[in-house]
């Protein structure tokens, strides 16, 4: 399923979705990050320089609403776009544990990326980021991505 | 579904190192891009390709806003009907007598209503979006207030939408007074280990100076930004003194950003700018405390919405001051 049209079709959703849920219902609080999500799986299926394209669109988009640190979005999802897309070549997985860890691991390395990237003045304190809030994120986002995919039907064979 | 192959080494692969690099080089461009030309870009995305979220957003705030109470709508509106038939009468002798004694009218504050919208995405945490823009006759640097005191300031306008930071933004500043005018100093913000700890600084005034807790700070009016009398917060505690020179107080916002819903803008619109609103807060500030000294009384009943408010109110300060 992988590469279908079907498998696209999430990849495209999601972030209308994280942005539907973000923006345009206000659920910022308890809604997960279906933009890294769908970064992540999308790079897994594209080249390098598409990736990192991917990227730099989603994080710009996700810039467009920031006002504490615009570019680190652009920054973090551009790196994490051509990581996703180079991890093929380190990491090859067939299990739903593995869709799980992946997108963790690149949900809480995006949140890293734009803690490093922001200006020292607005970081959150480096252990209340990298102790407890980026991997609660990132263990949600990929939950909630994993599910989503499953439930979608859009995940039948392995990833990359 | 594409067969798998590795990207190093042929020229395709090169290809895709030379055009990750060039996104990598733009992506880091983008951080160093001057603020003005960040704005630009970020506006434009607001306007294009994310207008649709923004605008369920304002569709979602409208529905919420017509879905509260009708029967308390309908008690405010009798309420605002009597008062301000009561005020037109009032303001006709105003008039009157202001011609009489040969004054020149001196306008009020005009006051924009606007609903805020969050992106709460990362990085957005210190923006609000309003649903007004300069059609309204909202303009860069115009406060932005509730009715608790002030929340922050316009810092881009486009017809129908702006965009205003509130006081948690680093960039915040505003000069601040005790409401007696005796001491004077610069109001700025400070992380807190949780963004709920995020609270208000007053740095600067003089060592002689002494603030008791609570006391009300107000804005100054110097800068001319700011109006003269908008409630920013009450004193907490010193924060540091440095020898024989100045002191700075922990400054308990009045209020909480994130809390806020709907706020004012308050544009100078009007033939004169705003140049002190005092009366407007702290008449605001005495009922409160009216309605708190009829609580401590025990009179059950008395000043609900009031009562309501300053519970609020309470209970944040006690969380904010176990922060500190």
């Amino acid at each position: 399923m992988k590469g279908s049209w079907r498998f696209w079709g999430v990849v495209a959703t999601l972030p209308i979705l994280h942005f539907f849920i973000h923006v345009g219902l206000g659920f910022s609080a308890w809604s997960p990050d279906l933009l890294t999500v769908a970064l992540l799986l999308g790079a897994r299926e594209l080249r390098m320089g598409a990736a990192a394209g991917l990227g730099f669109f989603f994080g710009l988009m996700e810039d467009a609403f920031s006002v504490l640190a615009f570019g680190a979005n652009t920054m973090a999802m551009t790196i994490v776009g051509l990581v996703g897309a180079r991890s093929r070549d380190l990491f090859m997985g067939d299990s739903l544990l593995f869709l799980i860890s992946y997108l963790a691991l690149g949900k809480w390395v995006r949140d890293l990326l734009h803690w490093l990237v922001s200006a020292q003045d607005i970081r959150a304190p480096a252990l209340e980021m990298l102790l407890f809030d980026a991997p609660t994120q990132a263990i949600y986002a990929a939950l909630a991505g994993a599910l989503l995919i499953l439930l979608v039907g859009a995940w039948r064979e392995p990833i990359r | 579904m594409p067969a798998y192959e590795s990207e190093g080494g042929d020229r395709a692969g090169r290809r895709q190192i030379v055009l990750s690099l060039l996104f990598l080089i733009l992506a880091a461009t983008t951080l160093y891009l001057p603020g003005h030309v960040q704005e630009e870009v970020a506006s434009s995305l607001r306007s294009s390709v994310l207008y649709p979220f923004i605008a369920t957003q304002r569709a979602v705030a409208d529905t919420r806003i017509r879905a509260t109470r009708m029967e308390e709508l309908q008690a405010q509106l009798d309420s605002a009907v009597a008062s301000v038939s009561a005020h037109r009468t009032l303001a006709h002798e105003n008039r009157q007598l202001r011609s009489l004694l040969g004054l020149r009218e001196i306008a009020g504050p005009a006051f924009v209503p606007a609903t805020v919208v969050r992106p709460g995405t990362r990085g957005s945490e210190s923006m609000l979006l309003l649903n007004v823009g300069s059609a309204d006759g909202v303009a860069v640097n115009d406060p932005v207030v509730s009715a608790e005191g002030l929340v922050g300031i316009v810092r881009e306008v486009r017809g129908r939408s702006a965009i205003a930071m509130d006081w948690t933004h680093p960039d915040f500043r505003v000069s601040g007074m005790a409401v007696d005018g005796e001491v004077f100093g610069i109001v700025e913000p400070r992380r807190g280990s949780f963004r709920e700890e995020d609270r208000l600084m007053l740095s600067g005034t003089p060592f002689h100076a002494e603030l008791a807790d609570s006391s009300l700070v107000v804005t100054s009016g110097r800068g001319s930004v700011y109006p003269r009398g908008i409630t920013v917060g009450r004193v907490h505690s010193l924060a540091e003194a440095e020898a024989g020179w100045r002191k700075s107080y922990w400054i308990l916002p009045a209020v909480r950003p994130a809390s806020v819903t709907h706020v004012l803008v308050m544009t100078d619109s009007e033939a004169e700018s705003p140049d002190d609103v005092l009366h407007l807060f702290t008449e605001e500030e005495a009922v409160d405390e009216e309605g708190e000294d009829s609580e401590i009384g025990g009179e059950e009943g008395a000043g609900e919405g009031g009562g309501g408010a300053e519970g609020d109110s309470q209970s944040e300060s006690e969380d904010v001051g176990g922060g500190g």
